[in-house]
């Protein structure tokens, strides 16, 4: 006789916790796998890079080999005068994002547009690339796809780089880093709700929008604004800087902490931040002693802060 | 003693138990499991069945969760009646809704749930008659601000081939769950009436 | 312990492994409940300890969460699964040696992982929020050796059946094996997206409804029937709830994500399932409080009764909140607010801290002989921890209620803040009471191994505990 509680229970256990397994994890799998990436999506997992947590290339979350956004006017090859232009550049070595390494992810449509007609194969890791979001319409339908500019325009990413100002350059990818590094999501959500949510914070995200992308970071306890939209919001470096020194500087019932820290030892003319002395000229601020609050220094290009402002402002 | 490597599926029970355990599977009604050990109280079943049928009622399709673009056709109409002209908005959007709701608009608790402001009329109004111009099925479009965004819902197959972005009775969801509670109650049937005697004292029967 | 890793197996004592896991427990409790008081002063003060990175919120939370979970819960877990699952198969432990080799590398491997954590080496993904390598070491070297440990002392008991408690126990060590490894799949193939997103929700909401929920519940179908002396009311009972945890509880993963743009066929599907939850949440209350016929004076008197029976009591709000609050009807309102916050800490610092607390308190003085060092000092901790948790859940409902108001009247949120700002000071009151608590319960714990009265053999400690 076969012992009947072991034999009938975990036959019954595998059917169970398989079944549940199955729909849980293989059913949305393939329904997710299904859906076409979105251009927010392209320009989300271009803008981030590869992984915005841990990954081999920057394992303490520094922002190391993260691509840079750029807004350039000029074309990097030939120098004419071209319609102001969002691109990607990925200077050699920066690994790039899920959507190039894999294409299929982006669903079939994008990823054959972006084999096609944007060259995406040809683009090497090892040389660095410029990518570019594109939508064209085909057989009536608008489709997204990623261009290689290297291959397609002979964009070099060092040229591309040198054709964008300061100003005119995101540090988004090292943001993210920050942001998850730092723990904004604890508090700030990245996706406003589908149900009530889009009357404050704008719209919630679709289906395709998150392709590629890694991680989501969508936050579940929120105890300050979504941030999805943000950038829409408030556009102002200036205010952002003064919120990042110091929130109650700009909103005085904030509870989020001060994130001076990411300036490091140098603002951007290269004096040295004097920590103690701003602080203890804040706290004779909010005492009451002095009419206005200490200068906020502005990070300087290579800060983290920096490249957490330009990470916000471009959640847009 | 009590573990067989060569067959790890043996027993422990002597025969005479396994077969007082048919003769109770035999003769149990409910299911098994409320007799033989001590019975579950019945309200406690009572409760037990509560949830399940509760499950279903509580999570069946809401309508009008959300605002679909279908419950403001009628506001998007009225939009351009002569009615209204000259009125501020504040007034324009009181006498729509007034119209609507006097007209008897099967969308009348729905439109009373997601109220809106003529700018809000106004921001989804082209969106709106360019779907009602391409012959597409308002309700399968939720109102997201500005913009007029498909569901994610799959219902029907319509005639060329793509489904109904509505949620319909039988969601797919629902379909498994169905399945899965009748399994569950099945399953736990037939484990529960087959367990085998048990007790505290060890039984070294013929190890 | 470390004189043990490498001792002859026949000469470590029968129930170290337990011990130390024990002892191990309770000190992360402390760490992590004394972090959680940290960073809830944090909310109410936000200039309390500021300018210093490594001491910033967004640097500490997590540490807070995983600290409870895998150091307090999962260590109170081990210990509880390394001295129950022997005592009701009526044998030894398999392998004591694996036991205090499982303990010391989880000491170890979780330092190692929130040390990380706590420098920002984080994979952006909440509760699984340990780099790879991390969960490397928590799969094959924490959870996988207690699996084996679990399975072969179930393998060779020597009594006929097999108890409840102990089919939890097996199953639910190998459904954590399996739902870790899953779960973190986004970091070892690089999965992205939504896929990311859902299968770090879906282990999120697996690591509690297959590892938390049932272990803790099965601790108490043991420690109920063992100290008051009843039979557990209803074996059958015991096995609805059992087959009811593996088929509701492992499916809702989707109704973490009722806002997200996922399939609306899995929305569906998990809020039906997540309502189902309270099939086993009934069937474990009934069982259990049917147990207590008779031995109501216990709840009062006996420190074990009362810490699980309270834990069993707060699964009916804690069930409650869980099956209605994720349906389409109702999460619109609470999702993303301090209310699931409050519901969070119901469920790990309500109903699942009390059970397991009354396991450590039991197993310690059954596994060292000893009978407790203060009972008036377990009474206090108990109080500090009831109390504490109930003002900290109180205060964060009206929080969430409060932000769920703020959230669909579309008030600027900054006035949310504001409003919440005297439930956020309420909840570090709270959380702190909880942290002194558990200072306490450290101190009693090491006075009982130290001069605790030794329990003559053939007595059980509870029986003891009125006794000078």
């Amino acid at each position: 006789m076969a012992f009947r509680e072991y034999k009938i229970g975990s036959r019954m256990f595998g059917l169970a916790f398989g079944t549940s397994m199955f729909i849980t994890l293989y059913m949305p799998a393939v329904d997710i796998q299904n859906v076409s990436a979105t251009s927010i999506a392209m320009d989300r997992q271009l803008s981030f890079g590869r992984v915005g947590g841990f990954s081999y290339e920057d394992p303490f979350l520094q922002g190391w080999a993260k691509p840079i956004t750029v807004q350039i006017n000029q074309d990097p090859k030939t120098g004419a005068t071209i319609e102001s232009t969002r691109a990607f550049v990925y200077e050699k070595g920066v690994p790039f994002p899920n959507g190039i390494r894999h294409p299929r992810i982006l669903g079939k449509v994008p990823a054959a547009a972006s084999e096609s007609k944007g060259r995406i194969n040809e683009a090497s890791e090892d040389q660095g690339a410029v990518f570019i979001v594109r939508e064209e319409v085909d057989g009536g339908v608008m489709v997204p796809y990623i261009e290689n500019a290297t291959a397609t325009r002979g964009w070099l990413p060092s040229a591309t780089l040198a054709k964008a100002s300061e100003s005119q350059r995101l540090h988004v990818g090292k943001g993210k880093i920050m942001f998850v590094r730092e723990g904004c999501w604890w508090c700030h959500t990245l996706l406003p709700e589908q149900t009530q949510d889009w009357q404050y914070f704008g719209a919630p995200p679709m289906l395709g929008d998150f392709n590629g992308e890694s991680p989501t970071a969508f936050g579940s306890d929120r105890k300050a604004p979504d941030l999805t939209h943000v950038g829409s919001r408030n556009s102002s470096r200036e205010w952002m800087m003064m919120h990042f020194f110091n929130p109650r500087l700009v909103q005085s019932h904030s509870i989020m902490p001060r994130y001076d820290y990411l300036w490091g030892e140098k603002d951007a003319n290269g004096n040295t931040i004097d920590y103690d002395g701003w602080r203890a000229a804040y706290t004779a601020y909010a005492d009451g002693k002095s009419i206005y609050p200490p200068e906020v220094p502005v990070p300087a290009a290579d800060s983290e802060a920096r490249a957490l402002i330009d990470f916000v402002l471009n959640l847009k | 003693m009590a573990w067989k490597f060569d067959n790890p599926l043996h027993t422990l029970c002597t025969d005479d138990q396994n077969e007082a355990a048919k003769a109770v599977w035999e003769g149990e009604s409910l299911g098994g499991i409320t007799e033989d050990n001590n019975r579950l109280p019945p309200p406690i079943i009572g409760i037990l069945v509560l949830t399940i049928v509760t499950a279903f009622l509580i999570t069946f399709p809401l309508w009008g969760q959300r605002p679909t673009a279908a419950i403001y056709e009628e506001y998007i109409a009225l939009m351009d009646s002569p009615a209204i002209q000259g009125k501020s908005d504040a007034e324009a959007m009181e006498y729509i809704v007034n119209q609507v709701k006097a007209s008897g608009s099967k969308w009348a608790p729905l439109q009373e749930r997601h109220p809106l402001e003529m700018d809000d009329l106004r921001l989804i109004k082209d969106a709106i008659i360019e779907l009602q111009r391409n012959g597409s099925d308002l309700r399968e479009f939720t109102v997201l601000g500005d913009r007029l965004v498909l569901a994610n819902f799959e219902g029907n197959l319509k005639a060329d081939g793509t489904k109904e972005r509505i949620q319909p009775w039988w969601d797919k969801g629902y379909t498994i769950d169905i399945f899965f509670i009748v399994i569950f109650c099945l399953g736990v049937m037939i484990v529960v009436k087959r367990l085998p005697d048990y007790g505290w004292e060890p039984s070294h029967h013929g190890h | 312990m470390f004189k043990y890793l490498f001792a002859k197996a026949e000469d470590i004592p029968a129930g170290s492994a337990a011990i130390y896991f024990g002892y191990s427990s309770i000190i992360w409790f402390v760490i992590g409940t004394g972090l959680g008081s940290f960073n809830a002063a944090k909310l109410a003060f936000p200039d309390f300890v500021t300018g210093s990175e490594i001491l910033s919120f967004g640097h500490m939370r997590q540490v807070h969460v995983l600290a409870v979970i895998l150091g307090w819960i999962s260590m109170a877990f081990a210990m509880a699964m390394m001295y129950i699952t022997p005592a009701l198969g009526n044998t030894k432990l398999w392998s004591e040696k694996l036991g205090v080799w499982n303990c010391f590398i989880w000491n170890i491997g979780l330092s190692l992982g929130l040390f990380l954590l706590w420098l920002g080496v984080s994979s952006g993904r909440e509760y699984s929020d340990m780099p790879f390598f991390i969960d490397v070491v928590v799969i094959l070297g924490i959870l996988t050796p207690l699996c084996v440990n679990v399975f072969m002392t179930i393998k060779t008991r020597r009594t006929q059946g097999i108890y409840t408690t102990n089919w939890f126990f097996g199953a639910a060590t190998f459904m954590v094996i399996i739902v870790f490894s899953v779960g973190n799949s986004p970091e070892f193939f690089q999965l992205t997206g939504l896929t990311e997103a859902y299968l770090t929700w879906w282990f999120a909401h697996n690591v509690l409804g297959l590892w938390i929920t049932p272990v803790a519940a099965a601790i108490s179908y043991y420690v109920v029937p063992k100290v008051t002396g009843n039979p557990l009311y209803s074996h059958r009972i015991g096995h609805l709830h059992f087959w009811s945890v593996v088929v509701f509880y492992s499916t809702p993963a989707a109704h973490h994500l009722m806002s997200a743009p996922l399939p609306e066929w899995l929305k569906s599907f998990a809020s039906v399932e997540g309502v189902l939850i309270l099939v086993p949440a009934i069937a474990f209350v009934s069982n259990l409080l049917l147990t207590m016929t008779g031995k109501w004076r216990m709840f009062v008197e006996n420190i074990e009764i009362k810490f699980t029976i309270t834990g069993v009591l707060m699964a009916i709000p804690l069930n409650m909140q869980g099956g209605f609050q994720q349906t389409r009807a109702i999460n619109w309102y609470i999702h993303g607010t301090g209310w699931i916050v409050a519901h969070a800490h119901l469920a790990l610092l309500g109903f699942s801290t009390f059970l397991e607390a009354a396991a450590v308190y039991y197993g310690l003085q059954t596994l060292l002989r000893r009978k407790l060092y203060s009972l008036g000092l377990a009474n206090f901790h108990f109080w500090m921890l009831l109390v504490g948790f109930t003002t900290y859940w109180v205060s964060m409902t009206i929080a969430g209620l409060i932000q769920g108001a703020g959230k669909i009247y579309e008030v600027p949120y900054i006035d949310v803040v504001i409003a919440e700002h005297p439930y956020m000071i309420a909840r570090w009151v709270g959380g702190t009471m909880v942290f002194l608590g558990n200072c306490v319960w450290l101190y009693n714990m090491y006075m009982t191994a130290r001069v605790g009265t030794a329990i003559p053999a053939g007595r059980l400690p509870h029986e003891l505990a009125y006794e000078r």
